[in-house]
């Protein structure tokens, strides 16, 4: 394909932005056969996500099990929902959880902002500190409940240390365990955080930065006045990603605590794939689904509207 | 970013980093030294000879192309439409994909489970591949639009006057020029596919069906105490995860800085 330099852009009327830049035409047709491009990611997203969420808004309305389409039985299950000490306490642990979206953010930003000064071995620190974001929940919950547990790897250090005083069974204590998950899920998505901080600080152009330390900031004031700032598009969609993530938070639960001990790791995920795959119990199951989803679609809603009335290009 | 003029100054931000890096860098290790206790580098040898093992790896291999490929064209065709394509309701259709990035996938379980076995795809690879796609192809539409739309308008007028069709002018501009963006489309959808964990485990009830990511559990029943064997399975899981990321960091990098963050 050559292009044509020298073609002279064709004339267009100031004020149609609905302008085709491809084809060209304007309003004719309004681009009915361009649906056929969005058919595809269309069709499969309805098919398969829409659909099944049709689905389960039915299924909280019956006590179905499942495998039987079971009898209607109202709002019943949502009522049994609010009235379950589970679904609060899990909504509790959901709440604390929401802490590691600010730690990664910080840890990825400071990691993200160092990694652009001149240190060396940048390639490396780059790649330890990603690879945990690429590797799968399933490959790295049987090594942490080994490092976390009684005779584990971190107990051996603290014993080694002199704070032999500080070791538990991590994993095993209720009141230890939502935290341990929590340090183990900061240590699998800081690397997420800190890619795109690391992307979007490219994009800062060098004398921005120049012209600060001309004014005599300091490497501080640098962070907090500028760095900051301009990361807020990115801001925004860690935070959105965050949110989402810990209210989908399922595999390191499932496969590090299963939820226990006595219910202290508990979220609203492992909940509902405890009632509705392991007591059959699916209508229950979804009427918890569907306060999953009204949580989360309320949340990512009110955070885009609020990005985009202060001023944002979108997520 | 940081000035550190001093020889001090630059000695202590790598002591810093490496402080903030070695967490990270701490559970890979015991990862390494836990596939080497009992019988050091032959249990790598005992996995690879299992044919579970190389079944497993062959399952998740095609169940990712499978995702791939379909998150790639469905994707990248959908975000040049919402970027340089006159659509009607180009809104509705553009929030109503962003909306699914929203949903938890352990709660459309039954009515996926219930649909699948309905059109006979439970204990197919499909059963798998497309609840991925689908769950995918939103968030890498977001990227590939934002990238897209960052692209000059004067080359496809140019390739209009040429006397290119639409779907010509995305086939050898649009594609071409979105490798970096294409990276990541490819990279998330093979960890999404390579990673998954639930499907796989309800979906495929036989045994020479299953992922890669039951091969902990597999060989902790099989294995029994030996735990040195399942680390080693593990670390060869992480494996081709972590060359595909190196091999497409450098794309991955300026893919990320175009797609996410405009």
């Amino acid at each position: 394909m050559t292009t044509v330099l020298g073609t002279p852009p064709p004339p267009t009327l100031p004020g149609t932005r609905t302008a085709d830049v491809v084809t060209g035409r304007r309003r004719r047709g309004r681009g009915l056969a361009h649906l056929g491009f969005i058919a595809p990611a269309v069709l499969l997203v309805a098919a398969v996500i829409y659909y099944s969420v049709g689905y389960t808004f039915w299924l909280s309305l019956t006590d179905s099990d499942g495998i039987n389409p079971g009898a209607f039985v109202g709002l019943d299950n949502f009522a049994r929902a609010v009235s379950d000490p589970t679904t609060w306490a899990a909504l509790a642990h959901s709440a604390l959880f929401l802490l590691v979206i600010p730690t990664q953010m910080l840890l990825g930003l400071v990691i993200a902002a160092l990694l652009h000064s001149s240190v060396r071995l940048k390639g490396l620190y780059k790649v330890v500190v990603f690879i945990p974001t690429i590797t799968a929940t399933a490959v790295m919950a049987p090594v942490f409940r080994q490092v976390f547990a009684a005779d584990g790897s971190v107990n051996d250090a603290l014993e080694t240390v002199g704070l032999g005083g500080l070791t538990q069974a991590w994993l095993g204590d209720p009141s230890w365990a939502l935290p341990t998950l929590m340090v183990i899920n900061v240590w699998q998505w800081t690397g997420l955080s800190f890619i795109l901080y690391y992307a979007g600080l490219t994009q800062i152009e060098a004398s921005t930065f120049e012209a600060a330390r001309l004014d005599g900031a300091s490497n501080l004031r640098i962070l907090t006045s500028i760095i900051v700032p301009m990361m807020k598009g990115t801001h925004v969609t860690l935070l959105i990603l965050g949110v989402m993530g810990v209210l989908k938070t399922f595999d390191l639960v499932f496969l590090v605590t299963g939820g226990g001990p006595a219910k202290s790791t508990e979220f609203l995920s492992t909940y509902i794939y405890e009632t509705t795959i392991t007591r059959f119990d699916a209508g229950y199951g979804a009427a918890l689904s569907v306060l999953l989803l009204a949580l989360s679609l309320g949340f990512t809603v009110w955070q885009m509207r609020r990005y985009r009335r202060a001023g944002g290009a979108g997520v | 970013m940081f000035e550190l003029r001093t020889r001090r100054a630059r000695l202590f931000a790598q002591l810093g980093l490496t402080l903030l890096a070695l967490p990270f860098a701490l559970p890979l290790v015991a990862m390494l030294r836990g596939s080497l206790q009992n019988e050091g580098w032959a249990n790598y040898v005992v996995v690879l000879s299992e044919p579970q093992f190389g079944r497993f790896f062959l399952n998740s291999a095609i169940m990712a192309a499978g995702c791939i490929g379909i998150t790639f064209v469905a994707a990248m065709l959908a975000a040049f439409a919402f970027a340089k394509l006159q659509l009607p309701a180009k809104e509705v259709w553009f929030y109503g994909l962003l909306v699914a990035l929203t949903l938890p996938g352990v709660m459309i379980l039954v009515p996926l489970f219930l649909t699948m076995q309905t059109l006979g795809l439970l204990d197919t690879y499909w059963a798998v591949i497309l609840p991925l796609a689908a769950g995918g192809i939103p968030f890498s539409v977001l990227l590939a639009r934002n990238f897209i739309a960052g692209l000059e308008d004067e080359i496809f007028d140019a390739a209009r006057v040429d006397g290119c069709t639409t779907l010509g002018v995305f086939l050898r501009i649009v594609v071409p020029l979105s490798r970096p963006i294409a990276a990541v489309i490819v990279l998330w959808a093979f960890l999404g596919a390579w990673n998954e964990f639930l499907l796989p485990l309800l979906f495929l009830t036989d045994a020479d069906l299953q992922a890669i990511t039951q091969v902990p559990t597999f060989f902790t029943s099989f294995y029994g105490g030996d735990q040195g064997k399942v680390v080693a399975a593990s670390v060869l899981i992480t494996l081709p995860v972590l060359l595909m990321y190196l091999a497409m960091q450098r794309f991955f990098e300026r893919g990320m800085t175009g797609g996410a963050l405009k």
